[in-house]
């Protein structure tokens, strides 16, 4: 191996450039794949309800407030095995209530309740532990969340002016939760309050009649084994008045259509690595054969058989190949952690170098430096030995 | 034994021109045991002959025999195992592979005979030692004098001991002093019992050959057969 690297060592240097923009492009887009994916098994795995209206809440529980008379209805339906009551705000209500991959939100749970969704039964806890019933003025934060406000398991959280203590960071999942705040529903209702003047103001006077149990902005909701989860949900809607209910299929083709734009950006992308640092490969192969024209026009002279110098240069080729393809890998591993590093500040995560993309950009360099120098080879065995050792000269 | 019997040779020339015909009806017969220098002015199809007797390239008609075997009906990939077996080539820029050493290069032609191992390498270091370039076996051909390169490629021609040896202009790109040792090589495979043609432009390199050839106009002319009963 030594040898090929002091002999090839350009040709090593043009594949691993290529290799690593094809590694590099690719991990951007499988960390937008994992987000689309992430957000598309979340709602798949429980039926979000929210109150009908608008104005209240942020994410999946957008909507208006969905009062406990309205949660408890729920619980009656056929088919429904859980109602989880949940308050999910923006964490600075300046920002635009749309869910977007930099928002950070709290998210309040009744911790009473087991959470019903069947995908994420409970997030993954990196450092610490799980909210609990009980739980008040504690929270668990997201990794983003904890990386960006510098917040570790023991930290203090001040959220409207209230102390919180932080027992738990989740593991990075690379969605939405790596930017919650998670708490007690009964501390997101004060916080709800602290943040909404028209909710202060309509409680104060006494306009309607709100207890603390009515301050929820949604609801995910599980089903029992053997329900169809969409038949579920649109029993809901025709049984609970003034909800809107999220049927989980049609609002994974909702997550999936308002994605469409990344997904096709995503395929523009990987595509146009594919081709250019394809392209590059299989032509710093080619041009590594062609250029030894003279040295196979001499092998030839000397009797080695098509036979013996496809398989040679099959072999080298796979070397360099490899060779190249490695230190592309880890180029574009140091330099998505350089970014990442850089990006981590503001809590983002710009790189996922998956395995399967990894594996997948060494197999597709290999396979196609092979099929180069095959097709390299093939085009000089063609030549008469003299005709060989003429042009290579 | 190398045999070659009406060898006709063409290059295409730019159009509207006609083939340049470089060998036209070209017979020749060089016997085990036979030096034979084919002269001729730059340009006279000298190399081509030699290309086309040692299957580095098809001639357009004409056939050649080696050993006693019709090499040129052969297919490709048995082409270049005849040409292993028969066939030993010192060129005039020596064609060493720069990438390996003085050593591997001479060993290349073992390992396409598969003849690659411990004998191979004994034989190829005696061959280096004989012809004083033992202690440059380590180095690359660009560390090498001309006159290295080419007593190393000689070795490398020399290693399977084939029955046919080929030289083109061998002498052309070394001073007198190695011309010599070359020239002398040659003739003492003739004398071990090759068949050995030689071509150059320089009259010089006919000394002790055993048949001396003019190629003129695409023809083979003889100029001198010191044994008839050998060559042509």
């Amino acid at each position: 191996m030594g040898r090929i690297t002091r002999r090839y060592g350009f040709t090593i240097a043009g594949i691993a450039i290529g290799v690593a923009g094809i590694v590099a492009l690719g991990a951007m887009g499988e960390r937008i794949v994992r987000f689309i994916e992430g957000g598309d098994r979340f709602v798949l795995g429980q039926i979000s309800v929210a109150g009908k209206g608008m104005g209240m809440g942020a994410g999946f529980t957008a909507g208006g407030m969905l009062p406990a008379s309205a949660i408890r209805a729920i619980a009656a339906v056929p088919g429904v095995s859980g109602v989880q009551a949940q308050v999910m705000l923006p964490l600075n209500p300046s920002t635009s209530q749309f869910m977007t991959l930099t928002q950070e939100l709290i998210l309040g749970v009744d911790l009473s309740v087991p959470s019903p969704n069947r995908q994420f039964p409970t997030l993954p806890i990196r450092e610490g532990r799980q909210l609990r019933a009980g739980d008040r003025g504690v929270a668990v934060v997201g990794a983003s969340f904890a990386t960006s406000h510098g917040l570790r398991v023991g930290s203090a959280l001040t959220l409207e002016g209230e102390a919180y203590r932080v027992v738990g960071v989740l593991e990075r999942t690379l969605t939405a939760p790596d930017r919650f705040v998670m708490v007690a529903i009964e501390d997101a209702r004060r916080q709800w309050v602290a943040k909404d003047r028209m909710l202060r103001t309509i409680i104060a006077s006494g306009a309607a009649a709100v207890n603390a149990a009515d301050l929820n902005t949604g609801a995910a909701v599980g089903w029992r084994d053997g329900e169809d989860p969409d038949a579920v949900a649109r029993r809901i809607t025709e049984r609970v008045e003034g909800v809107n209910v999220q049927i989980p299929s049609e609002l994974s083709a909702l997550l999936r259509s308002s994605t469409a734009f990344f997904s096709a950006l995503l395929g523009g992308i990987g595509a146009l690595a594919f081709v250019i640092g394809g392209l590059s490969l299989a032509n710093t192969i080619a041009a590594a054969v062609f250029e030894r024209l003279r040295d196979f026009g001499v092998k030839r002279a000397l009797g080695a058989t098509d036979w013996q110098l496809g398989r040679e240069v099959l072999a080298e080729a796979l070397a360099v190949t490899l060779s190249g393809g490695a230190v592309g890998v880890a180029l574009a591993i140091l330099l998505g952690a350089s970014v990442d590093r850089w990006a981590a500040r503001s809590g983002q995560q710009l790189f996922l170098f998956s395995g399967r993309l990894l594996g997948g950009a060494l197999v597709f360099s290999v396979l196609l430096g092979a099929a180069a120098a095959a097709y390299a080879t093939l085009r000089v065995v063609r030549l008469s030995p003299a005709e060989a050792i003429r042009r290579g000269a | 034994m190398l045999e070659a019997r009406g060898l006709v040779k063409a290059y295409a020339t730019p159009r509207g021109k006609p083939p340049l015909r470089v060998l036209d009806g070209v017979d020749l017969r060089v016997a085990g045991g036979r030096l034979a220098v084919v002269l001729g002015a730059s340009g006279s199809g000298k190399s081509t002959l030699l290309n086309v007797v040692g299957l580095l390239e098809d001639a357009d008609a004409g056939e050649v025999t080696l050993g006693g075997e019709r090499v040129s009906a052969l297919g490709r990939s048995a082409r270049s195992r005849a040409r292993g077996r028969y066939v030993g080539f010192v060129f005039q820029s020596f064609l060493l592979l720069p990438s390996l050493t003085a050593l591997d290069n001479v060993l290349l032609a073992a390992r396409y005979a598969g003849r690659a191992g411990a004998d191979a390498r004994r034989r190829a270091r005696d061959l280096l030692a004989q012809f004083g370039v033992l202690e440059r076996q380590a180095h690359y051909p660009p560390q090498l004098s001309g006159g290295e390169q080419q007593r190393v490629a000689f070795c490398r021609a020399v290693l399977n001991d084939p029955p046919v040896l080929l030289a083109d202009e061998p002498t052309g790109n070394l001073d007198d002093a190695n011309g010599r040792v070359i020239l002398d090589a040659l003739r003492a495979r003739a004398r071990a019992g090759a068949a050995v043609v030689v071509v150059s432009h320089r009259a010089d390199a006919a000394g002790g050959a055993d048949a001396v050839y003019r190629m003129r106009d695409g023809r083979l002319e003889s100029e001198r057969a010191v044994h008839q009963g050998g060559t042509r």
